[in-house]
């Protein structure tokens, strides 16, 4: 869809155009900066759970949206990732940041291990298998309490000067910058991590090896037959798509400092996919704005409901699931560009008006996505 | 088979103003953005047997299915008397069009016996048991095999168990996609056979959508002829066997 | 030994009851393709509706009639609004699950508006006692669970193999083209398996609900298992469905058992079944071999 959309726009490249197509990034800049000073400490704290969330989705989103397989345990993964972290603090006392690297690394392992079967198992099949991964991983949590801490939870601590000697306490993420409160300085922070893996996954997708990722998405016979190492490319795209899941998870850990199975149930597995579906599977940004849309959704306007009716934010956010798969299988991304298309359509309708929009779908997903267009 | 013909009206009653059995006007049909179809006209009477012919390509098995309501379609397919256009397959079933699809369409995980027991789904009259045994007599070699799985038979075994199994709803119009597919020539003959003496027996019109002209033109009494979505061409079998260029484009002579 | 065979009938009354939640995924498998998510959160809104029946002062064996006509209405009705406008399946496999977890959200989430967060108490079915034989004791609610199961069995035997409504529902999970030329409704029999679907699924919530406690999620992991079962016996086999929810429930109930690590998470041995099963045969032990598409 996009590339059909740019390829089209980029005929007739101006000075105008490129203004046009930088401004809104700038301008999301500087709101992106200026957010944590304008809301309280809480507000700013859910928006540092909103972007490991978004990282979790844009990580799920390579795999799914780009390479059509389809996980529905992304939660575990996030869940390890946290867990790698809080671990290797606590009794390893590596120091907070790596922990997360360190984490990236072993959700890249255990992805290529969930990646080995899923060479074998595709489509339904991988969901039902994905879906049985996150609903064994809690009880894992509380099989190994040992390490995990069981359902007592598990409390991050290191190392710290505290009154004249050093102790185990809480991790903190203090701001070293003068006049930055500490959860600014945790959201600058996070910001920095999650615009950076959004770019990296924007150059992957954009790189030879995207392509060959859609490639497999939309015809493994045909990728094969065109030189495509079709194995490892799924088994990659599945380490990789863990590593970001990961990485997601250890911010998390380090966000709440205590972890608990009950955070990692089916039910985040379920969001981390809500959050790239709502958005637009197959699109970069979706993710994004997909974890934006359901952070304002249940921190923000489920707040405003009388307790009573509080379940019913599962029943919105099901039957939205249902009528966005009905009628906008792209996502919010997805029909965005629908209405981008016709626009540009109807502006250039005096030749050829519909080639841009019923050209096949590239960057489409897998599934979901063709229809929005044709 | 004259007992399957039982439940035939006999001509003239709920036939259109124009009094053919199935009249299509103007049709239009396409997959996605791809269109076959482009205004294909043709009438179908009473007890009458028609054959579409058309090389590959030429929309023959698109006009059938736009007419059986298998695909969306545009323009006009009056069926006794009432527009269908729009209606589901089954819904045509139950007025009196059964349609046997290219590649046979038996239900392959079905037996013999249950393949012909649902093609009576629409009816709930005392003689379906009794129809059935009939088809078996008529076709022994069905019989020998009832309660065989229909995938496990032979291609030409099928296709009769296909056409005995669109009877059985007891239709008055039998659309059939190219029943010589895949058959060897001697098989293709006897199904042919076995179609003209069912045909004549019990009334039955029949809309016949064939690449292999000579054959097909022996069994019809009208013929058209599909080119690139349009018919250019239509008549009496008889005078189109002895057109010359017919004989050229169709009939490899 | 003795000890074994304890824990092993356990295991196999617990196993009836995951074959029934199977019988129900295998219909929907069989008539639309499809692995259903949901099938847990509807037979757990079904059973929320028997038990508010009984707590209204029905008799039990009433509340579960009703609780089958509501689930099968449900279900019927979910079909109609969210899963056939959809598409099919292995075409668009994505959508499909997206949909089928859209359920699983609002079906829970309609029920915890309805019923409340709490766990509700639910009598067991054919009491709390229990008989010695061979000097290993049996709840009666586990035997009942088999016969009941025998019984559902024998019912789906009798439609579809001796009524012309089975007859018809068997051609569309064959075939639906071929099906609907020969005049049978296919989106009506499509509806009606997934009210039987649900409707079967009613049965094994009633019989879950006294051990865990009717809550809104009584099925999260007994789908699991349901899911278990009928990869190991084949996803479209009714008989699959039967021996896999036996061979589920004894592995379940006898490995944690004897084997540590498995200590806390009965659900663990189902698991690595599902994944060899697919991954080493993937038609299971009574499933027709898939074609592949391409």
């Amino acid at each position: 869809m996009s590339n059909t959309v740019t390829a089209g726009a980029s005929v007739h490249r101006s000075p105008g155009d490129w203004a046009l197509k930088v401004a809104p990034w700038v301008v999301l800049f500087v709101i992106l900066a200026i957010v944590p000073f304008q809301f309280p400490s809480f507000r700013v704290e859910q928006f540092c759970f909103w972007m490991t969330l978004a990282i979790a989705a844009c990580g799920l989103n390579l795999l799914t949206g780009y390479n059509g397989q389809i996980s529905v345990g992304h939660g575990a993964l996030f869940g390890i990732g946290a867990y790698t972290t809080g671990i290797l603090i606590t009794e390893f006392g590596v120091p907070l940041f790596g922990a997360t690297v360190a984490s990236a690394v072993v959700c890249f392992a255990a992805g290529i291990l969930i990646g080995l079967p899923a060479l074998r198992i595709k489509g339904l099949y991988l969901a039902l298998v994905t879906l049985a991964v996150a609903t064994l991983f809690p009880l894992l949590l509380e099989q190994f309490s040992a390490i995990t801490g069981g359902s007592g939870g598990l409390q991050i601590t290191s190392p710290q000067l505290y009154r004249g000697e050093m102790r185990e306490r809480p991790i903190r993420l203090e701001s070293p910058v003068a006049g930055l409160e500490n959860d600014q300085w945790k959201y600058f922070v996070f910001l920095g991590i999650t615009v950076v893996i959004f770019i990296l996954s924007r150059n992957l997708i954009k790189s030879r090896v995207g392509r060959s990722l859609v490639a497999v998405r939309d015809n493994e016979v045909a990728a094969e037959s065109s030189g495509i190492p079709v194995s490892q490319v799924k088994i990659v795209t599945f380490g990789l798509s863990a590593a970001i899941a990961g990485i997601g998870g250890s911010l998390f850990a380090l966000d709440q400092g205590q972890l608990y199975p009950s955070s990692f149930t089916i039910v985040l597995s379920i969001y981390i996919l809500v959050a790239v579906v709502v958005g637009g599977a197959a699109s970069i940004i979706g993710p994004a704005i997909g974890a934006v849309f359901y952070g304002l959704f249940s921190d923000v306007i489920v707040q405003q409901m009388p307790d009573r009716i509080q379940p019913a934010r599962a029943v919105i956010l099901g039957v939205l699931l249902i009528l966005l798969m009905l009628l906008a299988p792209g996502g919010i991304v997805g029909g965005f560009r629908t209405l981008q298309a016709k626009w540009s359509a109807r502006r250039s309708s005096t030749h050829s008006s519909g080639l841009a929009v019923t050209g096949p779908s590239v960057t489409g997903p897998p599934a979901a996505g063709p229809e929005v267009t044709a | 088979m004259s007992s399957a013909g039982d439940g035939v009206s006999s001509a003239g009653d709920g036939v259109s103003s124009a009094g053919h059995l199935l009249e299509v006007k103007t049709l239009g049909a396409g997959y996605g953005i791809v269109e076959v179809l482009f205004g294909v006209d043709l009438v179908v009477d009473q007890g009458e047997v028609v054959v579409v012919l058309g090389a590959n390509g030429a929309g023959k098995t698109t006009t059938l299915r736009a007419i059986s309501g298998m695909i969306a379609a545009t323009g006009q397919v009056t069926f006794l008397g009432e527009s269908v256009l729009g209606r589901r397959p089954d819904q045509l079933v139950k007025r009196g069009m059964a349609h046997v699809p290219q590649g046979r369409g038996t239900v392959t995980s079905l037996t013999v016996e249950e393949n012909l027991r649902i093609g009576a789904f629409v009816r709930s009259d005392e003689q379906i048991e009794s129809d059935i045994e009939q088809w078996f007599e008529a076709f022994p070699r069905l019989g020998e095999r009832r309660d065989q799985l229909a995938g496990s038979m032979s291609g030409g075994e099928q296709q009769m168990l296909a056409i005995a199994r669109a009877l059985m709803s007891r239709p008055k119009l039998l659309l059939l996609d190219e029943p010589s597919l895949g058959l060897a020539p001697l098989v293709t003959h006897e199904v042919f056979d076995r179609l003209r003496e069912i045909s004549t027996s019990t009334g039955t019109a029949v809309l016949l959508v064939e690449q292999n002209a000579n054959l097909a033109l022996d069994f019809a009494a009208r013929a058209y002829v599909l080119e690139a979505g349009r018919i250019v061409l239509s008549g009496n079998a008889a005078d189109l066997q002895g057109d010359a260029a017919i004989q050229k484009a169709y009939l490899g002579v | 030994m003795k000890d074994f065979l304890q824990i092993l009938l356990v295991g196999i009354g617990d196993g009836a009851v995951y074959a029934m939640l199977g019988l129900g995924l295998v219909v929907i498998y069989r008539s639309t393709g499809l692995l259903n998510f949901a099938q847990g959160e509807m037979a757990m809104f079904s059973t929320f509706i028997v038990w508010t029946m009984w707590s209204l002062g029905l008799p039990m064996w009433l509340a579960i009639l009703g609780g089958m006509a509501g689930g099968f209405c449900v279900g019927a009705l979910v079909h109609q609004v969210a899963v056939r406008p959809v598409g099919d399946p292995h075409e668009k496999p994505l959508a499909v699950v997206i949909v089928t977890i859209g359920l699983f959200l609002g079906v829970n989430g309609a029920a915890q508006l309805i019923w409340g967060t709490l766990d509700r108490s639910m009598p067991p079915l054919f009491g709390r006692g229990q008989v010695t034989v061979f000097g290993v004791a049996v709840a009666w609610q586990k035997i009942g669970a088999v016969i009941v199961l025998g019984v559902m069995v024998l019912l789906f035997y009798l439609l579809f193999q001796h009524t012309k409504l089975g007859l018809a529902m068997r051609a569309v999970a064959s075939n639906s083209e071929s099906a609907s030329l020969v005049g049978i409704p296919v989106p009506r029999l499509l509806m009606l398996g997934w009210g039987l679907a649900a409707a079967v699924g009613t049965v094994a919530g009633v019989f879950i609900a006294p051990n865990l406690g009717l809550g809104t999620n009584l099925m999260q992991l007994t789908l699991i298992f349901g899911f278990a079962a009928i990869t190991l016996g084949g996803f479209d086999s009714l008989v699959g469905a039967v021996v896999g929810g036996f061979v589920v429930g004894a592995l379940s109930s006898v490995m944690p058992r004897y084997i540590t690590i498995f200590e806390k998470m009965p659900l663990a041995p189902a698991f690595i079944l599902i994944l060899a099963v697919l991954l080493f045969r993937p038609e299971g032990l009574f499933g027709k071999k898939q074609v592949t598409r391409v």
